[in-house]
């Protein structure tokens, strides 16, 4: 059984897992804003960013990593809202590649700002949890005290939306808005204001995932720490369905195991071209991704 | 009451509604027929808000509602099923009429035990997907969802659209019923002129944008010459 | 009425070539001979005429499209002669830009698609030409360079197979994951590649021995060799416009604009939709592997740094500030491209700004970031799109 669990499959699995539940976050955070406003965020990656730094702009003063957490968040919050206040309201209804340029452009103009006040430098941030793996026997199992923050935060953070949108007033009105935005209208609901806070709730998952993947001492803070990270996100979203939640969740977690596999086994550079080939497999079986029920364009 | 004066709307270089004026009064049913494109459903997004006039006034009792949002519309009391039922296909009956009650002041278990006596059939399949329901089931679920927001004025937008008369006949019925008991004032908006005119006192005759006849239900009636040109109906 | 316009015209192109002649003679001496001025001459005098002429233009339509890429060119060639070596360089390495901007705008213009890859695309280009250059240096650059063309066709093949059947934002996202993902790919292959620190070509790109015997009778090299890769890169820019001229006029291009505007209306009239969007894909991946490929030329060396994600998104700008979807929007934006480093260099200066520090070394993406998300907002039609809309309105006046 030790030595099973020491096994490097299983290391393979674990170290998957972890990193899987990253691009699941990001992958969330994507269908958030895609499911309301059709429109896939390609500045998602570098808002978390900019929220991380924020956070992290507290830590000196305060010294505490969860002070700075809540601040990312917040700051998340913020962005999230002030980004669909600003920008992507003058661009519903516009052909679809306007929302697209409109949030590359966002996402330049984001990073070199984040460059411009703090660096291009990484910024190594503290870990609350020790990234040292357990042992067993004296051997490594491929899981340490921060990986398992890592998912534990993530399982958390996955439920609070869940259990946000399933079982809340709120959670009904921001459904019914992405659904349906004109009945909803006429049922009262603010359907504005839900867009604003749909955006607001996929930057503060955003926020949390950046500082996840800040505080992994690996990569570090940078103002493009986030585009691999985002990729892949994207990647395990359109896999699983930019509509469906529970697929970005699924295909993210799978896609971190079986790149884990692939960089173990063949090449760490070949893990981003077997994603992209999988991402082009997958779209032209699927086009609607996994997890959608598949709906035939309306003529 | 609900009067809508000199209202004139656009779409564009089209125009959709040429100075509409007339009166819905309380406690009654307005019929508002046309044949196809004759303005009747610009007329209801309008009231409600979805289409801002380029001319003209909507007032709700003394209120005004043109420029309003439609949320504060709605929130003012004027309760609007839209053409093709509108109900959100992936929510569950319930949540569907959770939704509706959202604004109402009444109680949530209160108002969806009234529904679902108004409607046993809708109390029958409350846990199910609204995707699963019938054609009658869906538009008994949109007025229902509309209902439990306790509105005082109710657009209806062809609620016979696609249904056997039977079923038709029973939704008139309840609605009927419902401006006599509450005083709720219903504008409705129909192709189907024979079922109307049943139940309404009042009818509005919508040809091209433009009024053509205001008058009792049972004048409208009788009238040969707009059953024939503007309604369509044979004698 | 028609008539007195077009002999307007033929004054204005004669006294235009008059006046590049008697230019060619005071620059005698300090950058080309006077022999390169009066064929330029020629050619422009020739080619104003004739596109002078409307009936000319309207039943000589190949042609007139040939004399416009002409004329550019030639106006190209004769200005190089005015300025430094370094603004040379960077009219090369815009008009290269040029070419890379002009495939976007086709894919965009004729599909409504958005690819955030062209930067990798244009990696591939210049890498297939540093990588064949270092293993058979005596091929011909043209051959090379066509090469290039053919790699950049080949991975836009691949990536555009999905673009068959899906809609802009995820073949967005899969371009953009190409993007990042291509510094990986060389990685992959760094035996080839070189890996981070990329390769150098094995020897310079010279001047064959006839253009220097022409043009500069005794002498061993032309000026400096990157005079004759400006001349290179400004005569493959204008063959390019000439094919994509062509292309936007085509049946194919007609076609492909009715497949932007509604594919379903599109595929009544019996246009195959997949196969529409694949080939847009395709000449968008191989324009800018030619454009790569010119870089590498240009700059005797590749480094894959410079083809990251950043690349394409400054490609993606420039189309839209220039007018996407256009060809003139493509030249603007090459033209904006080979001076914008000066301009910023320029305005760091008179702002005071320390040019190595934070905010000078990221004015570039904030200025060009900024600008995307203002022009997509206010003005989707860009700079061409502007200018357009002015002119109509002078016109009617």
């Amino acid at each position: 059984m030790s030595s099973f669990l020491t096994s490097r499959n299983v290391a393979d699995v674990l170290g998957g897992i972890t990193n899987g539940v990253i691009y699941s976050l990001v992958a969330l955070s994507l269908v958030l804003v895609w499911r309301s406003t059709r429109i896939l965020n390609f500045a998602q990656g570098a808002m978390a960013m900019i929220a991380t730094y924020v956070g992290f702009a507290v830590l000196a003063p305060t010294t505490s990593y969860w002070v700075s957490m809540a601040v990312a968040i917040v700051a998340g919050l913020l962005i999230g809202g002030l980004t669909e206040r600003v920008i992507v309201r003058g661009l519903y209804g516009k052909p679809e590649i306007n929302p697209v340029v409109a949030m590359v452009g966002f996402l330049l103009v984001l990073e070199s700002v984040a460059a411009a006040i703090w660096s291009t430098g990484s910024r190594g941030l503290p870990t609350p949890f020790s990234m040292v793996d357990w042992q067993l026997n004296h051997k490594p199992v491929a899981l340490s005290p921060f990986a398992l923050y890592e998912i534990v935060t993530a399982v958390v953070v996955m439920t609070v939306i869940a259990g946000l949108f399933q079982f809340t007033k709120l959670g009904l009105r921001l459904r019914a808005a992405a659904l349906a935005p004109e009945v909803s209208r006429l049922l009262g609901v603010r359907v504005g204001r839900m867009l604003t806070l749909g955006w607001m709730l996929s930057s503060a998952v955003g926020a949390v995932t950046a500082v996840l993947v800040a505080s992994n001492y690996f990569t570090g803070l940078t103002p493009t720490a986030m585009d691999g990270v985002f990729a892949f996100g994207f990647i395990a979203a359109a896999i699983g369905g930019l509509d469906s939640p529970v697929g970005a969740l699924l295909s993210g977690i799978a896609l971190g195991v079986i790149l884990q596999f692939v960089g173990d086994y063949l090449n760490s550079n070949a893990i981003i071209l077997v994603a992209l080939g999988m991402l082009v497999v997958s779209l032209m079986v699927r086009p609607n991704g996994v997890f959608t029920r598949s709906a035939q364009r309306r003529v | 009451m609900i009067r809508v004066d000199g209202l004139s709307v656009s779409y564009g270089a089209v125009q959709a509604l040429r100075d509409v004026s007339f009166e819905a009064q309380t406690g009654t049913i307005t019929a508002v027929l046309g044949a196809n494109g004759a303005g009747k459903t610009t007329l209801l997004r309008t009231i409600s808000g979805l289409v801002a006039p380029r001319s003209g006034s909507i007032a709700l009792d003394e209120a005004t509602l043109t420029g309003m949002r439609t949320e504060d519309i709605v929130r003012r009391g004027v309760g609007h099923v839209p053409e093709g039922r509108g109900v959100i296909a992936e929510f569950t009956v319930e949540e569907n009429l959770r939704l509706g009650a959202m604004i109402s002041s009444v109680p949530l278990r209160d108002g969806l035990a009234q529904q679902y006596e108004w409607f046993p059939v809708l109390g029958e399949r409350r846990k199910q997907a609204a995707a699963t329901l019938s054609g009658g089931e869906r538009q008994m679920l949109a007025m229902a969802r509309a209902l439990i927001a306790q509105p005082t004025v109710l657009l209806l937008d062809e609620p016979s659209l696609g249904l056997a008369p039977l079923v038709t006949a029973q939704l008139m019925h309840t609605v009927a019923e419902l401006c006599t008991t509450t005083g709720l004032t219903v504008i409705l908006v129909e192709q189907n002129a024979k079922s109307a005119l049943r139940i309404a006192s009042r009818a509005v005759v919508l040809y091209l944008g433009r009024v053509v006849a205001d008058d009792v239900a049972a004048v409208v009636a009788q009238d040969d010459q707009l059953r024939q040109y503007y309604l369509g109906m044979v004698k | 009425m028609r008539g007195v316009r077009s002999n307007q015209r033929i004054v204005a192109g004669t006294a235009l070539g008059v006046a590049a002649v008697l230019a060619s003679i005071l620059g005698v001496g300090t950058a080309r001979a006077a022999t390169a001025f009066s064929i330029a001459s020629v050619a422009f005098v020739a080619g104003a005429t004739l596109l002078a002429s409307r009936e000319f233009r309207h039943n000589h339509p190949v042609a007139a499209r040939a004399a416009i890429s002409v004329l550019a060119v030639d106006v190209s060639l004769v200005l190089t002669a005015f300025f430094s070596a370094t603004v040379d360089d960077n009219l090369a390495i815009g008009a290269a830009m040029s070419i890379v901007l002009l495939g976007l705008s086709f894919l965009t213009g004729s599909s409504g698609q958005i690819s955030l890859g062209n930067g990798a695309f244009m990696g591939v280009g210049a890498f297939t030409v540093a990588v064949w250059a270092n293993h058979h240096p005596t091929t011909p650059i043209a051959v090379v360079l066509v090469l290039a063309v053919v790699a950049g066709a080949l991975v836009g093949l691949l990536l555009g197979l999905p673009a068959t059947r899906l809609r802009g934002p995820y073949l967005a996202g899969m371009t953009l994951a190409f993007a990042v993902a291509f510094g990986a790919v060389l990685n992959l292959f760094g035996t080839w590649t070189g890996g981070d620190s990329g390769l150098q070509l094995p020897a310079a790109v010279n001047a064959p021995a006839w253009v220097l015997h022409f043009f500069k009778p005794g002498t061993s090299s032309l000026t400096t060799n990157s005079v004759w890769l400006v001349d290179i890169t400004i005569v493959t820019a204008g063959i390019a416009l000439f094919f994509m001229a062509n292309l936007f006029a085509s049946r194919t291009g007609r076609a492909m604009r009715l497949v932007r505007d509604n594919d379903v209306a599109a595929e009544l009239v019996g246009i195959s939709l997949p196969r529409a969007r694949v080939i847009a894909f395709i000449v968008s991946a191989a324009y800018a592997a030619l454009g790569g490929g010119l870089w590498t030329l240009i700059n005797n060396a590749v480094t894959p740094s410079t083809y990251g994600f950043a690349l394409s998104v400054t490609i993606l700008s420039l189309v839209v500030i220039g007018g996407i979807g256009t060809i003139p929007g493509a030249l603007i934006g090459g033209l904006i491209y080979a001076f914008a480093a000066n301009v910023i260099a320029w305005f760091t200066a008179h702002t005071g700004l320390n040019p190595q520090g934070n905010v000078a070394s990221q004015l570039n993406g904030i200025i060009f970031g900024g600008l995307l998300v203002l022009t997509i907002l206010f003005a989707p039609t860009g700079i061409a799109g502007f200018v357009r809309r002015r002119w109509a309105a002078w016109r009617a006046r």
